[in-house]
């Protein structure tokens, strides 16, 4: 498998950018590499977080069968929570709330048509770069940055693995190139195969509050009728989906925004009965959330982007009817 | 030199659920009288005192001289645990010690817990691709500062569960890397105990 | 099409059997009676819960002590750790001992407060708001007020002397049992007596011992 892999991994790169020179994969082709194997191989490991003054160990099985890629990831010795991806659902087990959370996955098809390519646009908002490092794991690595270029972003510092790309060791950086949150495996297994029970939970959630979501197949002719009037810098519009909440009347509506490598969701939901709540903004490591009023909805923005980029974008986001008209700073905004 | 021992006072029932204790902290006592004994202890202040005392002759024997948890230090953690949907927890002080208060997490409201949940239904117009935008909204340039109130004390996503469940969701249409990022935050968020300096120091 | 060889694991890390400040550890009766009480505490049961925190309450502090710099704050993380482990119960297995597991997650928790008591060298963003970066700022002493420090000497001492006027075959019972860690059977056949009567001889010299404490700590 491995080897028909590396296989595909280069005709990958011979199609992409040709003229590179064939001896030296760059850093956008590392990129292209380590993406790849994240979403290919089999592989189970531990490794440790660190985000803020926080560290707890974590591990991750992942497992690739029939064209699916699922996997496991749950905290051992934090909060016990775990997410378990399996070909048809996530279920997100929270012991500390004895709840958990289902829902169908949203990819569909092939998984390398999932795999987003850098195209050109991302050096203009990133920069590459990639050079030798020394040895993690006692594995040789190569260090690839992907460094941002503005404050709208974070970037990665990644040590990949140069046989497998697989990243024993990244860190999220910010525009200063600081490390917001950092992992690092202690343990890491590349195989041909992982057994299927390995992705089963070590939760025991009898008696927990199963929260499911409804089948797949269920469409309903609904659009979001949300926009953002400005998108932060790069950003951009890429895909829109509308999630039905049990006892709340209208759908939740989602926004997903992308550019070309962080994404950012944009969730518009019916406000709260009892009146206005103060907008918040929250963050675990890169993690960052913003919660705003706007018309009666809650609009919540999160992403693996700075705080300033999510509270850009939710607070951006109006009724597409509002677009339509000419754009009229509104009474407790400053004039352009 | 044997002596002979005081005569407990106590009647023959409770020595043999305080023998059953004994040999529960050793292990010896068969599966089914453990929950039976469990079930006494918790009503009873008395046995549970008793429980602690044994293991405390452990850790002496053990350890002499050495480090222990002081007296109040389980009850301590019994109610630290405690289900209370009171706002805040009085923790009980002995002398010399200053009153800690531990803040417990915002209980979600039924909307905000329920808004991570129940069906995802993809938007497909073209069969197959979700809605796609090829240009950007708005000029590119500067944008405007929006300076916005935040509120006081705000939740982290480990405590709000609205969050959580938006995470795993946003996770899902992330590229492998930074799916593992959000799903690792979501994961490590702190799972319930809000820790805020004490507001008053209250002398006892 | 050989599989890839496992990476090795890096030197430096905290397993628990680098750290073990008891020797020995606690035998495997004591390992399933305390999955018994996991089994029932997973189930709601707070007491067997309760159970399990004045078992390793002690230990866990005592191992807390010696990570922090500040002794003193020993008691207040040890705390956490019960109830952060309370918390994560749902996920505990039963694959490991549940105070190897126990263990770990008190290690984690003092490590994650050594870490917010000073900066580290690679400075992480400050981009949190104010509340998330306030980890308990504790004022509260627990172990080092001389009451504290006069107490627990009082307690070795009352225990010891109570230990040393038992009688022979109760003395000789329960420090095989608690210092040796050796079972029922063992000491039955180390004392050449039935099961029964080691269970009764080690439970009677708890109750003297017991008694003892009473007037020190009611």
């Amino acid at each position: 498998m491995r080897r028909g892999l590396a296989a595909a991994a280069l005709s990958l790169v011979a199609c992409a950018a040709p003229q590179v020179h064939a001896a030296a994969p760059n850093a956008a082709q590392w990129l292209e590499r380590m993406t790849e194997a994240l979403a290919t191989l089999n592989y189970d490991g531990l490794f440790t977080h660190t985000a803020g003054q926080q560290s707890e160990t974590m591990r991750i099985v992942h497992r690739v069968e029939g064209g699916r890629s699922m996997e496991r990831l749950v905290s051992l010795d934090g909060s016990g929570r775990e997410i378990v991806r399996t070909a048809e659902e996530v279920h997100f087990y929270m012991p500390d709330r004895r709840v958990v959370l289902v829902e169908p996955r949203g990819d569909e098809g092939s998984l390398l048509r999932a795999l987003p390519a850098p195209g050109p646009e991302l050096d203009e908002l990133y920069t590459l770069a990639v050079r030798k490092g020394s040895k993690l794991l006692g594995r040789d690595v190569r260090v690839l940055d992907i460094l941002p270029r503005d404050v709208y972003r974070y970037g990665y510092r990644l040590w990949l693995d140069e046989e497998t790309a697989m990243p024993l060791r990244s860190e999220v950086v910010n525009g200063e190139g600081r490390a917001v949150e950092a992992m690092h495996f202690t343990q890491l297994e590349v195989r041909d195969r992982i057994a299927a029970r390995e992705l089963e939970p070590a939760v025991d959630a009898t008696g927990y509050q199963w929260v499911r979501t409804r089948k797949r197949g269920e469409q309903q002719p609904a659009s979001v009728g949300w926009r953002p009037r400005k998108v932060p810098p790069g950003f951009r519009l890429v895909a829109t989906r509308v999630q039905v909440v049990p006892g709340v009347p209208m759908p939740v509506q989602h926004l997903i925004f992308s550019d070309g490598f962080a994404s950012v969701s944009v969730f518009i939901e019916p406000g709260q009965a009892k009146g206005p709540t103060p907008p918040e903004s929250t963050s675990v490591g890169s993690s960052n959330a913003f919660s705003t009023q706007v018309r009666g909805h809650v609009v919540t923005a999160i992403g693996e982007v700075p705080a300033t980029t999510v509270r850009e974008l939710a607070t951006s986001v109006v009724p597409v009817e509002e677009l339509a008209t000419p754009a009229v700073p509104a009474p407790d905004r400053p004039d352009r | 030199m044997p002596q002979t021992e005081p005569k407990l006072e106590s009647n023959p029932m409770t020595d043999q659920i305080r023998e059953q204790m004994s040999a529960l902290i050793d292990g010896e006592l068969p599966r089914d009288q453990v929950d039976l004994l469990v079930r006494r202890m918790a009503r009873d202040a008395g046995l549970k005192r008793a429980f602690g005392n044994y293991v405390l002759a452990g850790e002496v024997l053990r350890a002499p001289g050495g480090v222990l948890a002081s007296p109040g230090f389980a009850a301590r953690v019994s109610v630290a645990i405690g289900d209370s949907d009171v706002g805040e927890l009085a923790v009980p002080s002995a002398p010399g010690r200053a009153t800690l208060r531990w803040r417990r997490p915002l209980a979600a409201t039924a909307v905000a817990a329920s808004a991570a949940l129940a069906a995802v239904l993809l938007v497909r117009p073209d069969g197959g691709q979700p809605e796609r935008f090829a240009e950007r909204s708005g000029a590119p340039g500067t944008l405007p500062v929006v300076s916005l109130p935040v509120g006081g004390s705000s939740p982290t996503p480990g405590e709000n569960q609205r969050l959580a469940g938006y995470m795993v969701v946003h996770g899902q249409y992330a590229t492998p890397i930074g799916r593992r990022t959000v799903w690792t935050n979501a994961l490590a968020a702190d799972p319930g105990i809000t820790h805020v300096a004490p507001e008053t120091a209250e002398a006892p | 099409m050989r599989p890839m060889a496992n990476f090795p694991p890096p030197d430096g890390s905290t397993e628990p059997h680098e750290l073990r400040d008891d020797a020995g550890g606690p035998p495997s009766g004591t390992e399933l009676s305390d999955l018994e009480l996991v089994r029932r505490a997973q189930k709601g049961e707070r007491g067997a819960f309760d159970l399990l925190v004045l078992r390793y309450q002690h230990k866990v502090v005592k191992l807390v002590a010696r990570l922090l710099r500040d002794p003193a704050e020993a008691e207040d993380v040890a705390q956490e750790a019960f109830v952060k482990a309370y918390r994560a119960l749902g996920s505990f297995r039963g694959d490991s001992a549940f105070y190897t597991w126990l263990y770990r997650i008190a290690v984690n928790t003092a490590r994650n407060t050594m870490a917010s008591r000073q900066r580290r060298p690679l400075d992480y963003e400050a981009d949190l708001s104010e509340s998330e970066q306030s980890v308990v700022e504790s004022r509260m002493r627990h172990g080092d007020t001389p009451e504290a420090v006069a107490l627990t000497d009082e307690i070795h001492r009352t225990v010891n002397d109570a230990i040393e006027a038992l009688p022979e075959d109760l003395r000789t019972a329960i420090i095989l049992r608690e210092i040796e860690g050796l079972s029922y059977e063992e000491i039955a056949e180390a004392m050449d007596c039935p099961v029964g009567t080691v269970r009764s001889r080690i439970f009677r010299a708890r109750e003297a011992i017991d008694r003892s404490l009473k007037p020190l700590l009611d």
